[in-house]
């Protein structure tokens, strides 16, 4: 008898699980004393605050943040293709050279991406001082990393025979890539860097740190303070702006060209990302001209060998470590579970026009504002932690779905419904499962970015390695930062290998 | 083999005809012995003598983001630098040698003025696929033609027109398609007399090799019964 | 080639530029001349604190006859990291957060404090549902135990150090809570909320933040009450940054502190800022009276 093997549509639901330890803890903790703030909050929606003051400080908070996003988007964008074509294995080949070098690179880009840029920013803080750019560099950094591993990932999977047959025909490797691979990754670019850019955009919001003013500093202290309406103010705005952005990229990609239209579309693209970010260094100096008095490096004591010996004992090592997984498999189960199994009840139209309205609200609220309500009205647990980092991510998965779904066919799902299969089940055969490999895989990268997001709900209290960050930053002590850091990265690398690993054993063949 | 030399690789499938191709075209690395073209070893050649080889691969290896033009320009990206290579993304570069060769391929005239040359390659039809590919053969202007089953998945009449586009000689003896030597292989027994010289393979190994003219009914029921 | 797609484009590089232009009209043209930046933990809502910081900026501007910027800052450790690098000139820390602040930027000075810093309270509240009853002493705070706590900022003097520090000397040690932890709730306001809405069952807040939102109703004597203020301890100063005579001209220092001490509620603009302050005036204040905080801060490990 053989081994039972889920095959790639029941792995994209199987997640969903973790849903059930959540909801039933989160039931149990349910009580209804949070309802008069629940309630000001919600009126808070539809009187938010027009305080002259109040819209001057959000409309300049809006300007910093979309500078900061659209510079560390281009920045992000350039670095991570060039890092991301530097460590693939098929560029390396296609010299006939050696791939060690791509496998050390791929490895190492692991630290950037494990370190959250809220974190990226407080480090930098601390060597810069306070400085636009660093925030920029908060986001670029860790993005740039990330989009590498998406761009390795996908010239590494892309079908190469084409290359190879260029190549052995004597062509430049160099124009056999460009020939053969790079209008197959015209659209990735396109899709994915439309897609970062929104990401980019809630980063620059998350990031408040850094003495900009920005939309998320006005957020994050309204929200600290329960000033609802003026909360609210800035919570329309940024939603006006994502929809926008939205609308902007839908109109976008619905026109997609191929040949030398497709080419001639992807360099307008990149020269816009490039053109979008000088214009983002402009209007940051527009804006606050008198912070860019020149970058300087401002040294910092690197903690001793004996620091960090007594920082290793101090630590909690196996309950942070234990939480931290926890709450990252609960809440990737959940992002990555919940937007199939929200499809899959009904597939309609409409209802799925439904999920995308929530998915797009889900991406909206700040993952620490979703903290704090459902914190209102459920006692503290780490089934919150994982319900609002969970809930926020499935935005952000629910959305990578519908979009892939949108781009098929449906040939398959008609030919299924034409041998009689009930409508659930023509749908997850006929659209879901080829759908299921590259939904999977961003369902890996997903996980990444859960995992170093533990770190903005770390307030919820707790042992995990998200809240230890935060506490020895905000003590100063940084052996124990960095022995955190470590573990970050330990954790992303393994998780990355592990998903590697799946992957090849599930996914292929 | 010699100038002017038209060789079939015959053999059931599985019996190493995509393989040996692979290997003379230096793609795959043979365990033992060496490809050797004019003199130089097939690995260690530079990318200016690799160019004279082209290849018909079995799956044809277009680049379906790219047009029509596009791809059998890319036959000729060993000719030219890589500012062309660029050039050849973003512009319609070398419409006359395209179409030229897109001609030559076979592919109906009317239909290459009617803008064949911007159409995506997965708009056309596998039999036009195939011509295109050729024609991105074609544009290389190779020396040597080694082709992997060009005509598997063909008609019969299409298949024996993509054959005579590669085979015809001139009165002169010279090879229409400017090569100076090819090697096809093949699926099909009684298309051998168009060949100069056979070449049987069975399970990797070197079973048959005599001219065609020579080749009897039972040397190829051999070459396809047993094992 | 003038397709729709190009046409958008175009509507939005026109929309993008008008966006730009009105962003930079928001903002006055830079200054060459050196430009004294004033900062604060952010303890508040916003926009009280942009009128406070702003009104303080216009008027240390016209009095000392240089450019004052209020630079905003959004969380504690940023605000002493910006003060260590020389991001921010004057800053209003907290207790833990000013030492942290001084003990990493050797000459840095205390100016100024307000009366009621020099005797801060904090002050434990409890759901009314969670049973507790009012302390009497302080070892009345084992009552706490296996109960569900929460701090305010993790930063926080009042809101989590010194009641973390009275609750140890109760023998009171956050695993022992409900859930083997205190949680960080990330501000004074929030702790309110979330003991009033019994997902906490008690918290620690400052008293002046608990007395505002007592008088603006925000809080419902049924559900939320006071069980204990702790002793007194000294809270908010004004630090300055060592290099400002450098800077800004000899007596730099001694000018601003003079600035800061002489608002008074005579001027009118004066009397605005020393109430959004909630002082009546600013008394000068020593390093000494810091002391106390920075040992508890060593004990538990928020100062190394």
């Amino acid at each position: 008898m053989n081994r039972p093997k889920p095959a790639a549509p029941l792995l994209t639901l199987l997640p969903a699980m973790a849903l059930v330890p959540v909801l039933i803890v989160t039931w149990t903790g349910l009580h209804g004393g949070g309802l008069s703030i629940w309630q000001q909050f919600l009126s808070g929606a539809l009187h938010p605050s027009l305080d002259p003051d109040v819209l001057h400080a959000v409309w300049h908070g809006l300007g910093v943040t979309m500078a900061t996003a659209l510079l560390s988007w281009s920045l992000s964008l350039l670095f991570g293709v060039l890092l991301g074509s530097v460590c693939a294995d098929v560029v390396w080949r296609s010299w006939s050279l050696p791939i060690w070098p791509a496998t050390g690179l791929r490895r190492g880009l692991a630290i950037p991406r494990a370190v959250h840029e809220l974190v990226w920013g407080l480090l930098l803080l601390q060597v810069f001082g306070l400085h636009p750019y660093v925030a920029v560099a908060a986001i670029a950094i860790p993005y740039s990393a990330l989009v590498a591993r998406i761009w390795r990932d996908h010239l590494d999977s892309a079908d190469h025979r084409p290359l190879e047959a260029l190549i052995s025909a004597g062509v430049h490797p160099l124009s056999a890539l460009m020939t053969a691979l790079n209008p197959g990754m015209g659209a990735v670019l396109m899709s994915y860097g439309g897609y970062r850019l929104e990401c980019a955009l809630r980063s620059a919001t998350l990031l408040g740190v850094f003495g900009l003013g920005g939309l998320g500093t006005e957020l994050q202290l309204t929200l600290q303070s329960l000033q609802f309406r003026e909360l609210w103010t800035g919570l329309w705005v940024l939603a006006a702006v994502m929809l926008l952005l939205e609308q902007l990229l839908r109109l976008w990609r619905k026109r997609s060209g191929v040949g030398v239209h497709g080419q001639r579309r992807m360099l307008l693209f990149g020269t816009l990302a490039i053109v979008l970010g000088v214009i983002g260094t402009f209007w940051l100096r527009l804006i606050v001209p008198d912070q860019f008095s020149g970058l300087s490096w401002i040294g910092l004591e690197v903690p001793s060998w004996t620091q960090l010996n007594l920082a290793a004992t101090e630590l909690p090592w196996y309950p942070m470590i234990l939480e931290t997984l926890g709450l990252t498999v609960l809440a990737a189960g959940i992002a990555i579970g919940l937007p199939p199994v929200a499809l899959l009840l009904w597939p309609s139209p409409r209802w799925h026009q439904c999920c995308s309205i929530f998915w797009a609200c889900m991406r909206w609220i700040p993952p620490p504002l979703m903290v704090l309500l459902l914190l209102l009205s459920n006692r503290p647990s780490l089934a919150i932690g994982a319900l609002a980092i969970g809930l926020h991510n499935s935005g952000v998965m629910g959305r990578l779905l519908l979009e892939g779904l949108q781009q098929q066919s449906g040939q398959r799902q008609d030919a299924l419904r034409a041998i009689g299969s009930s409508e659930r089940i023509s749908w997850l055969y006929g659209l879901l499962s080829p759908q299921s490999p590259s939904y999977l895989a961003y369902g890996a990268y997903r996980s990444d970015v859960i995992l170093r997001e533990t770190v903005v709900v770390g307030v919820i209290g707790g042992s995990g390695l998200g809240w230890q960050l935060l506490e020895s930053l905000s003590s100063f002590h940084w052996a124990a930062v960095v022995l955190v850091l470590c573990c970050y990265c330990a954790l992303t690398i393994s998780g990355e290998a592990l998903s590697d690993r799946c992957r090849s054993l599930w996914l292929q063949s | 083999m010699f100038e002017g030399e038209r060789i079939a690789l015959l053999g059931r499938s599985g019996a190493g005809k995509s393989t040996l191709l692979a290997i003379a075209n230096g793609s795959l690395r043979s365990e033992q012995g060496e490809v050797r073209w004019c003199g130089a070893s097939i690995r260690s050649m530079p990318r200016r003598k690799r160019r004279e080889i082209g290849m018909l691969w079995q799956d044809l290896l277009l680049v379906e983001e790219l047009s029509v033009g596009q791809n059998v320009n890319s036959g000729a990206l060993g000719r030219h630098n890589l500012i062309w290579g660029l050039a050849n993304l973003l512009f319609n570069v070398d419409q006359s040698a395209c179409k030229h060769c897109l001609q030559r391929a076979g592919l109906d005239a009317d239909l290459i003025e009617r803008g064949l040359i911007d159409a995506p390659i997965r708009q056309l039809s596998g039999g036009q696929r195939q011509r295109v590919a050729l024609a991105r053969l074609l544009r290389q202007q190779p020396q040597l033609i080694l082709a992997d089953e060009p005509i598997a998945n063909l008609d019969p009449a299409i298949a024996s027109d993509l054959l005579d586009h590669l085979l015809n000689r001139s009165p002169e003896g010279q090879l229409n398609c400017g090569a100076k030597a090819i090697v096809i292989s093949l699926h099909q027994p009684e298309l051998v007399h168009r060949f100069d010289r056979v070449i049987g393979l069975q399970e990797g190994e070197l079973v048959m090799d005599q001219p065609a003219d020579q080749l009897t009914p039972a040397d190829l029921s051999r070459l396809y019964e047993a094992g | 080639m003038t397709n729709p797609l190009t046409r958008v484009r175009k509507k939005g590089a026109v929309v993008l530029l008008a966006l730009l232009c009105s962003q930079g009209a928001t903002v006055l043209p830079a200054n060459a001349q050196a430009t004294l930046r004033i900062g604060a933990i952010p303890d508040q809502n916003p926009e009280r604190l942009n009128r406070r910081y702003g009104q303080l900026a216009s008027e240390l501007s016209d009095s000392l006859k240089v450019p004052v910027r209020y630079v905003p800052v959004s969380n504690y450790p940023a605000a002493v990291s910006a003060f260590r690098t020389g991001s921010l000139d004057l800053v209003w820390f907290g207790g833990l957060t000013g030492i942290q602040a001084r003990l990493q930027t050797p000459g840095a000075q205390v100016l100024a404090q307000r009366a009621i810093d020099a005797k801060f309270n904090s002050v434990f509240i409890a759901n009314t549902s969670a049973g507790l009853q009012p302390i009497r002493s302080i070892d009345g705070l084992k009552s706490l135990k296996g109960k569900r706590f929460t701090f305010g900022s993790e930063s926080s003097t009042s809101g989590r150090l010194m009641p973390q520090h009275f609750l140890a000397q109760a023998g009171v040690t956050p695993k022992q809570f409900a859930g083997g932890q205190a949680g960080f709730s990330g501000s004074h306001d929030a702790t309110i909320a979330l003991v009033q809405s019994g997902s906490y069952q008690a918290g620690a807040v400052s008293e002046p933040v608990w007395n505002v939102a007592v008088k603006n109703g925000k809080v419902d004597p049924s559900k939320v009450k006071v069980i204990w203020k702790t002793p007194p301890f000294g809270n908010y100063h004004w630090v300055v940054r060592p290099n400002l005579d450098q800077r800004f001209g000899k007596g730099f220092t001694t000018k601003l502190q003079k600035a800061i001490l002489g608002l008074t509620p005579a001027n009118e603009r004066q009397k605005t800022i020393l109430e959004l302050f909630a002082a009546k005036r600013f008394i000068s204040a020593q390093d000494s009276q810091y002391q106390p905080i920075e040992e508890v801060g060593r004990q538990l490990g928020k100062i190394r």
